[in-house]
């Protein structure tokens, strides 16, 4: 059974840890009273921890108990300064280090973040760190959410720097999850955030699910490891599940890599290095024939792909899971940040300049009472 | 002058003087004197003198009132306290006899009232013996019960003695009998002997049945007899009341007594309680009982015998009962005797309660898990709490 740690950093990270606890609780219709009469179903020994600097944001979550939320005290926030971050993550490292350390040893953990706050962006990359410095074997696995595009130029700076400190951890991977591009399944921002939150944590726990089943075709963490080594060290998942009109497992896996089924905008065909294709669903629904020349077909353009086959009953759900060898939405990202700082800039030198010519006005005279 | 009032004075005070004389000898008096038979009063001219107790009973003493010389000779009844005037009595001339009293068949206190100017009355004893030869009859008339109830048989004993010194003869007995109270049975009416000797007695008896409820007097039984000197003499024995109940019966009371409600599948006791509380023995007393509806209460020991309760006793037994099913049962006791006047019938009812099965504790099933639920619900949201 694997030992799996996951950790919600910052606002972002505490709701889509929520997500996954109410996942645990049976998913989407899931109601607020049920965490009163059941128990969280996790498929390995999952341990979950919210972090978070805004206690307002720790008393928001509604299926994570007490003892799994950590209150970083640093006033109310960092206000999305990441310095300040770090400075208050250093500060109380050890306390959460020895909050993560009360809940064992671990063989895989989920850092989830957003990378445009404050608390989370600046205490992810560090996080990382002291995880992989205090557990030798473990596989430190980064879910990094993107920020809506429209949010700041704060927050697309905050993105900017932390995916940069997050690529020079030592983290075994990155799973992006980008908010501007997953917007448009809902209309509104709230039920965007809901919705999404939603479908990284069912993702999530597919995955760990997968990786500690009993398989007709076997992949583990060992594999997924692989998958996330390949390329950028950057990968997204991708999902669908059959239903009844249309069972079919080779039309799921085929829908599960189109571009509209990802967390972040990628063409997997293009833009793949490695993936891990895993399928679960009823035995009648499970053709291997029909499976294997799918995955053939994707290592076609992806390189290599693992598979793993889990018979569950149930229509076929498919989850896919990739390493990209080029992120061209990063580098737009990158560059309107670049732009949203040089703006931020030279707003702040006309600034200072207006505010000098207004001071000119007074240089020479003195206070008359 | 003055020798003139002086002589006036003296002739006033020898006139009132002489008048008050005359006036002293016109004045009555009376003496008092016990009489034994023979004995008389001299007054003057007159003799007055007890010649017998004619009725002791009716106050009847005969005198024999006479005068020197022959103009007056008379014997008469005297009643009791009955003034007689004889030569116009001493308001007149003559003297007035009253029998004060009656003392004995033998003797009588005699008042005699006269003028003073008769002389002193004195009294001179016979000298002639007392005669021995005078009978006197005593009459008894009883009955053998004190406390007679309609239906009972009353034996009646006359009894006749004569406690005199001399036969009594021609000796009848008339007894007036108590109608309707009492009819006749047998013996009536009474025989006495004709004639009794000093000491002798006789008594007869005979037998009423009482038929009517009520409080009677019995009248006195009359006894007429003649004397050795053929003089008519009567007695009487003393009237008396009597109570005559109503008729006899035996009364049973039933009592039923349940220990209390039963529940379904438990035990109870019924005490049941027979008192009798007539006048007369219950005898040959049965009793049966009969539970309403027959299902759902059993009962072991209902039914009883008993030869015989006396007036006031009482007879107390249990009957075991088991409840089957719930509800409210009727148990009713019939209690047959013969109980002075035929066969009577007596019941008694109660009712006896058979509640349901109950679980005492039943409500827990409910409030145990409500508390649990609570209890889980509020530790999962201290769980949650923030």
């Amino acid at each position: 059974m694997l030992n799996v740690l996951m950790l919600g950093v910052g606002q972002c990270g505490n709701r889509i840890l929520d997500a996954i606890n109410k996942e645990a609780f049976g998913g989407g219709g899931t109601s607020k009273l049920t965490k009163y009469y059941l128990r969280p179903k996790f498929p390995s020994r999952v341990e979950t921890l919210a972090v978070n600097t805004a206690i307002n944001d720790l008393k928001e979550l509604r299926f994570t108990t007490a003892k799994d939320r950590l209150h970083v005290p640093n006033l109310h926030g960092v206000g999305a300064n990441r310095n300040v971050g770090k400075q208050a993550f250093m500060d109380n490292r050890d306390t959460i280090m020895g909050e993560i350390e009360k809940r064992g040893d671990f063989d895989l953990a989920f850092v989830i973040t957003s990378t445009s706050g404050g608390t989370g962006s600046s205490f992810s990359p560090l996080l990382i760190n002291e995880l992989k410095r205090q557990y030798r074997n473990i596989t430190v696995i980064t879910v990094a959410v993107l920020p809506f595009r429209e949010e700041g130029s704060i927050y697309l700076q905050n993105a900017a720097f932390s995916m940069r400190e997050l690529m020079d951890v030592e983290a075994d991977g990155i799973i992006l999850a980008d908010n501007q591009y997953m917007k448009r399944f809902s209309g509104d921002i709230a039920s965007a955030y809901d919705k999404i939150n939603g479908m990284i944590a069912q993702r999530l726990l597919f995955l760990i699910e997968s990786l500690d089943s009993e398989m007709l075709s076997v992949t583990d963490l060992g594999d997924f490891k692989t998958v996330m080594n390949g390329g950028l060290r950057i990968g997204t998942l991708g999902f669908y599940q059959a239903d009844r009109k249309n069972p079919s497992v080779r039309d799921a896996i085929e829908n599960s890599i189109k571009p509209g089924n990802l967390l972040y905008p990628a063409n997997v065909t293009d833009d793949a290095a490695r993936a891990m294709i895993i399928v679960q669903g009823s035995r009648e629904y499970l053709d291997t024939d029909e499976i294997t020349k799918e995955v053939e077909k994707l290592s076609a353009c992806a390189g290599h792909v693992f598979k793993g086959i889990v018979v569950k009953k149930g229509h076929p759900k498919v989850l896919s899971v990739f390493a990209l060898a080029s992120a061209p939405e990063l580098e737009s990202i990158y560059a309107q940040a670049a732009r949203a700082m040089q703006d931020e800039k030279e707003k702040r030198t006309r600034a200072r300049k207006q505010l000098d010519d207004a001071f000119a006005h007074i240089e020479d005279l003195e206070e008359i009472y | 002058m003055r020798r003139m009032i002086y002589l006036a004075v003296i002739l006033f005070l020898i006139i009132t003087t002489a008048y008050a004389e005359e006036s002293d000898q016109d004045e009555t008096t009376f003496n008092d004197f016990t009489l034994n038979i023979g004995d008389r009063i001299d007054i003057g001219d007159y003799r007055a003198e007890l010649i017998e107790i004619q009725s002791l009973k009716d106050g009847l003493a005969v005198m024999r009132i006479s005068r020197v010389g022959g103009a007056l000779d008379e014997q008469r009844a005297l009643l009791q306290n009955s003034a007689n005037d004889f030569d116009g009595g001493a308001d007149g001339d003559g003297i007035t006899l009253t029998v004060t009293d009656i003392l004995d068949d033998q003797s009588a206190k005699v008042r005699v009232e006269y003028k003073e100017n008769l002389g002193t009355a004195r009294k001179r004893t016979s000298e002639r013996p007392v005669s021995s030869d005078v009978p006197l009859l005593s009459v008894q008339k009883s009955f053998d019960k004190n406390q007679i109830n309609v239906g009972d048989e009353v034996k009646v004993t006359v009894t006749v003695k004569n406690t005199g010194t001399g036969q009594a003869t021609n000796i009848g007995a008339e007894d007036l009998p108590p109608l309707p109270e009492f009819t006749y049975v047998a013996g009536y009416p009474p025989k006495i002997k004709e004639s009794l000797n000093p000491g002798e007695s006789d008594s007869a008896v005979y037998v009423m049945n009482a038929v009517k409820e009520g409080s009677i007097r019995v009248p006195a039984i009359q006894v007429s007899y003649t004397d050795s000197k053929k003089n008519l003499k009567s007695n009487n024995s003393e009237p008396f009341n009597v109570l005559i109940n109503p008729k006899s019966k035996a009364d049973l009371i039933l009592i039923l007594k349940p220990s209390g409600p039963i529940r379904v599948d438990g035990t109870g006791l019924l005490n049941i309680s027979l008192s009798n509380q007539g006048s007369a023995s219950a005898t040959r007393v049965e009793v049966e009982g009969e539970i309403k509806p027959p299902e759902g209460l059993e009962a072991t020991g209902l039914d009883r015998s008993y030869f015989e309760i006396p007036p006031g006793m009482e007879e107390n037994y249990s009957a075991q009962l088991s409840g089957k099913g719930a509800g409210n049962y009727t148990v009713t006791l019939e209690a047959s005797f013969q109980g002075g006047d035929g066969a009577v019938i007596r019941e008694g009812t109660t009712e006896v309660v058979v509640l349901e099965r109950e679980y005492k504790y039943l409500y827990l099933l409910l409030v145990i898990p409500i508390i649990i639920i609570v209890v889980w619900m509020y530790r999962r949201y201290r769980e949650y709490k923030y």
